[in-house]
């Protein structure tokens, strides 16, 4: 039986989101700069890699080590790349807010 | 830059000791310098450390404390020992620590309140232990200064007379006669004016014997240091800087040396940048020959000079102090003209040269801090054996199932070393923003004269420190509950099933006596830190005697040799009054030599027209020269004949305005006014032409000084402060003063450019700041104090639900159930207070003692304080009373 689709939070939904768009890149700082720079909002580091453990505890995520590099002082980046079960989660997140948002695009997209 | 900027190393070993993972450590870590490096590019180095701090400690706290509570921890503490492991096994221990782990998060708000309230009385700590070690304890920290002294002419006890104070003749005498001292050197001040190089400004600086670098065995980067034949006169235009200075203002250039830079308007050679090192004496930056001529190192009269030494081989203070005294006899005999009352200190340098003001002060706030420390240990014994006695019924099923008493104690300390070492972690960045509120505490202008400024930050020492009284606080208030552990009755608490009842004896009156401990601590502590709030309110807002509104100030030094001319310095000062007279924002403006609150003063022995003193008879009294128009702008009242005109010239006869206290003194009961006095027994004859209002010069004198003004054009002094009453915001003056300055003479510095306001806030900032810290601590003992009282009470009702359902059930009324518990409360406030006001007593007598009457302890606002501090301590009791009263008896008698 595969396992139970896991509900995400606001925030995991974003980091999701920001994994996918980073894709071989996804590691913590592009990834904080990109949710910030796209909503705008300030993220805390600590916020993120709080997110981060616990989305790969769910296994929505799966991260290798990079290789170590001189300008992080000989220590490696940690990858993260979406696994099938981080994919039906976030569909299934992204279908219910469409879900609940139909019928309301004309209060939505308004300016 | 060559190499890549790395990040604080101290901030980052925390953060990695902080993550347990190691791949997580590596990831972060490495992360955080990927930022780092990033910002230290776009925003510099300086920001981006701030930065790092931030980001380190921010982390830190979240992956030690974070990860901690929201753990997966089981709805219910495991009850049974493992039974296959002797309890001293290594596994043992760390499932010991596990299970104390869990037990406190199934806990969070009563973990939280304890962590919360341990660190900040553990911040408290830190901060102001730091504040000591670095300006009390240990303010010089450069090699060998255990084996310096400062030897100087004032009597040892005296912790606040001058160190440079050696007159030039009794300095050779000493150099020659002394054999336990080695490596004499002597001081003099010369803060000499830089220019040519941006805008001229005024340096901190000394002319010293040539062998002051190997007395305080301090050896040059560059160059060298003096040598005996450049400190005679016409040899000593040479200086040596420190490595700050030339770091600072000549960006560290290799070549400066043999080169010549502007001072005072004269060429100097440099000759040598000294090592990164303490700037002594007095914050020093940089360094001149002492060349005298052979008529003034005769002067034997006065003393100036701040003369340093080390000890010989084999010899001690005590030794050289003997020795000194000896050699101090001699003269006494030989020259009583000048010497007969001469006398001599030889104190350990640091001793010597730390601020022994900041001695009592520190003590206070120290005192006040461990107080603070002492509630907070008491409040949270009191929570910890409530929460030991709910757990009776625990405790007794793992005493049932084979757990040793030794193991149960043993866990409940485990638990205590747990919030201990939470709050240890939550108190250090805490303290670290406490101290750096500190550092903004001090204004600039004294940090001169405040040694060991640059240790103030969160070290080592401060961290052991904490860690040490934490872990002795987690000593004291565990020990009471892990004795009640181990004490745990197996039967009688199964046979009673949970049933609440009274709480036994000794349980109450622990609890009862470490309540009523808080009470008392904190009526002290509050007591103590109103007293220092009333000092610094009279001090800010009291009477000044002037008015500080509205007035813009400058203080500066003309250096002595373009200046020799007394001509000259008029000329200066007429050339700046005039171009400033023209502006219309300013209404009067005038020159003193010492701005008041600015923390200098010059005075004069007084010897007045009719009594013969001798020089040792005669008292000294403020001395200072003024302008006409300095009472006016300042607004001091002139009370009788008239202030100081501009018919009172150089030839005209010599005259003064005496202040009252000065007049009452010499004059009382009669008018002053032509009344005459002088200032040595030769010296001309000064009459007096009128009496002035007395005015607060310095608050830390805390007295009307007797002060005598003498008109500035009969005896032009090197220092001055210009003052200019305006109208409207008196910084907007502060321009044109500066350009006033600049055109009078291009190489004049302006030492400070202030309003009087800011001058007065500066002299009190850091007092006040302190005093605000004392009373943040005070107000926080209260909340913990009130806490402590309402939740015994609360916890001693809960155990008595049963017994107040059956009394209710039998009639009694609401009035008497409530009497009932409130009883405690009394006993509490009134044992609290009367053991508190005994203290508070005590504390404000040690206070007025070490504050120079700073603070004066009156009855009635303690009394005050004592019925307040009752008055919120039985409320904080009867809250919780009422509540019991409140009960349903059918519910009480069924609770299981």
């Amino acid at each position: 039986m595969p396992p139970k689709t896991p509900y995400l939070g606001e925030f995991e939904y974003a980091v999701l989101l920001a994994v996918i768009h980073l894709g071989a890149e996804a590691y913590a700082v592009p990834m904080r700069e990109l949710i910030e720079s796209r909503t705008g909002r300030p993220v805390a580091r600590g916020a993120l890699y709080t997110a981060l453990e616990r989305l790969e505890a769910k296994t929505c995520l799966r991260s290798r080590m990079g290789d170590p590099t001189p300008e992080r002082g000989g220590r490696a980046r940690r990858y993260f790349t979406v696994t099938p079960l981080g994919l039906r989660a976030l569909k299934s997140t992204h279908a219910a807010f469409t879900s609940l948002t139909k019928g309301l695009e004309a209060v939505l997209e308004q300016p | 830059m060559s190499a890549p900027h790395l990040p604080p190393a101290f901030a980052e070993s925390l953060l990695r000791r902080s993550i347990a993972n190691t791949e997580w450590r590596d990831a972060v870590s490495g992360d955080l310098r990927e930022e780092y490096a990033d910002l230290a590019r776009r925003r510099g180095v300086a920001v981006a450390r701030r930065w790092y701090w931030r980001q380190a400690l921010g982390l830190a706290l979240r992956f030690s404390t974070g990860r901690l509570i929201p753990m997966v921890a089981p709805r219910r503490p495991m009850l049974a020992p493992d039974p296959d492991t002797e309890w001293h096994s290594r596994w043992t221990w760390l499932n010991d620590g596990r299970h104390a782990l869990r037990a406190l998060a199934a806990r969070p708000a009563l973990a939280g309140a304890v962590i919360l309230t341990l660190a900040l009385a553990l911040a408290a700590n830190a901060t102001i232990f730091n504040l000591a070690d670095a300006l009390y304890l240990r303010p010089f920290r450069f090699a060998g200064v255990d084996r310096l002294v400062v030897v100087a002419s004032a009597p040892e006890n005296d912790p606040l007379a001058d160190r440079s104070s050696v007159a030039p003749a009794d300095y050779r005498e000493w150099v020659e006669a002394s054999a336990t001292l080695t490596d004499f050197a002597a001081a003099d001040f010369w803060d000499p004016n830089l220019s040519e190089i941006d805008e001229p400004q005024q340096l901190a600086g000394f002319r010293v014997t040539p062998g002051f670098f190997r007395a305080i065995r301090a050896t040059p980067a560059l160059g060298r240091t003096f040598l005996d034949e450049e400190a005679v006169p016409g040899a000593d235009r040479r200086v040596v800087l420190s490595h700050g200075l030339w770091r600072r203002r000549f960006g560290g250039d290799p070549t400066l040396v043999g080169r010549h830079i502007r001072l005072n308007g004269e060429p100097h050679e440099v000759v040598g940048i000294m090592q990164p090192g303490p700037s002594i004496p007095y914050g020093a930056e940089l360094w001149a020959p002492l060349a005298y001529t052979e008529e003034q190192w005769r002067e034997r009269r006065r003393g100036w000079l701040l003369v340093v030494a080390r000890l010989g081989g084999g010899q001690s203070v005590g030794t050289a102090r003997a020795e000194m005294e000896a050699i101090v006899a001699r003269q006494r005999q030989a020259f009583p003209d000048t010497h007969a009352s001469r006398e001599v200190a030889v104190s350990g340098f640091i001793q010597a040269m730390r601020d022994e003001g900041a001695g009592p002060f520190l003590a206070i706030w120290q005192a006040a801090a461990i107080l603070l420390l002492l509630i907070a240990s008491a409040n949270i014994a009191n929570l910890l054996m409530a929460r030991g006695t709910e757990r009776q019924q625990e405790f007794a099923v793992r005493l049932a199932l084979g757990a040793s008493r030794w193991r149960l104690a043993l866990q409940v300390m485990f638990e205590g070393a747990w919030l201990a070492a939470l709050s240890i972690a939550l108190a250090l960045p805490l303290a670290a923003v406490g101290v750096s509120g500190m550092r903004r505490g001090l204004p600039p202008s004294v940090l001169r004269w405040v040694a060991g400024y640059e240790f103030m930050h969160v070290d080592w020492v401060v961290l052991g420190v904490t860690a040490l009284l934490g872990a002795a606080a987690t000593l004291f208030f565990s020990l009471m509950p892990a004795l009640q552990a181990s004490r745990a009755a197996v039967s009688d608490s199964l046979r009673q099933g949970g049933r609440t009842s009274t709480a036994s004896r000794g349980r109450r009156w622990l609890g009862t006596a470490l309540a009523a401990g808080q009470v008392a601590l904190t009526l002290a502590l509050v007591v103590g830190s109103a007293l220092i709030l009333g000092a610094v309110d009279a001090a800010v807002n009291g009477v000044l005697g002037f008015d500080k509104r509205e007035v813009m100030t400058a203080r500066l030094t003309l250096p002595e040799r373009p200046y020799v001319e007394p001509e000259a310095r008029r000329q200066f000062l007429a050339r700046v009054m005039d171009r400033m007279r023209g502006m219309p924002a300013v209404e009067s403006l005038a020159a003193v030599t010492f701005l008041p609150y600015a923390g200098a003063s010059s005075s004069r022995p007084i010897h007045p027209e009719g009594a013969e003193l001798t020089p040792a008879e005669a008292r000294p009294a403020d001395f200072q020269r003024a302008t006409p128009a300095y009472f006016e702008t300042m607004r001091i009242p002139v009370l009788e004949g008239r202030g100081l005109t501009e018919a009172d010239r150089e030839d005209g006869r010599q005259v003064a305005v005496v202040s009252r206290s000065f007049a009452d003194r010499y004059w009382p009961g009669v008018s002053a006014v032509g009344r005459r006095f002088r200032v040595a027994p030769e010296a001309p004859w000064i009459e007096v032409v009128g009496v002035s209002g007395d005015i607060m010069h310095d608050w830390f004198m805390n007295q009307r000084r007797p002060t005598f003004y003498r008109p500035y054009a009969q005896d032009p002094a090197l220092t001055m402060a210009i003052v200019v009453r305006t109208t409207g915001n008196p910084l907007d003056v502060a321009g044109e003063l500066r350009r006033a300055v600049t055109a009078a003479d291009p190489d004049q510095p302006i030492l400070e450019l202030r309003s009087m306001e800011q001058v007065i806030a500066d002299k009190l900032g850091g007092v006040t700041y302190l005093a605000r810290a004392l009373a943040a601590m005070g107000s926080i003992a209260l909340l913990l104090a009130l806490m402590g009282v309402y939740s015994l009470i609360a916890y001693l009702a809960a155990r008595r639900t049963q017994e107040i359902g059956v009394r209710i059930a039998l009639g009694a009324t609401r009035w008497q159930v409530i009497a009932l518990n409130i009883r405690q409360a009394l006993v509490i406030t009134g044992l609290g207070l009367a053991v508190g006001t005994v203290l508070a007593v005590a504390l404000g007598r040690v206070m007025t003692s070490a504050l120079f009457g700073l603070v004066s302890l009156e009855p009635l606002p303690v009394a005050a304080m004592v019925v307040a501090l009752g008055l919120t301590a039985l409320a904080a009791g009867y809250l919780p009373a009422r509540k019991a009263a409140d009960l349903d008896p059918t519910t009480a008698l069924r609770t299981p």
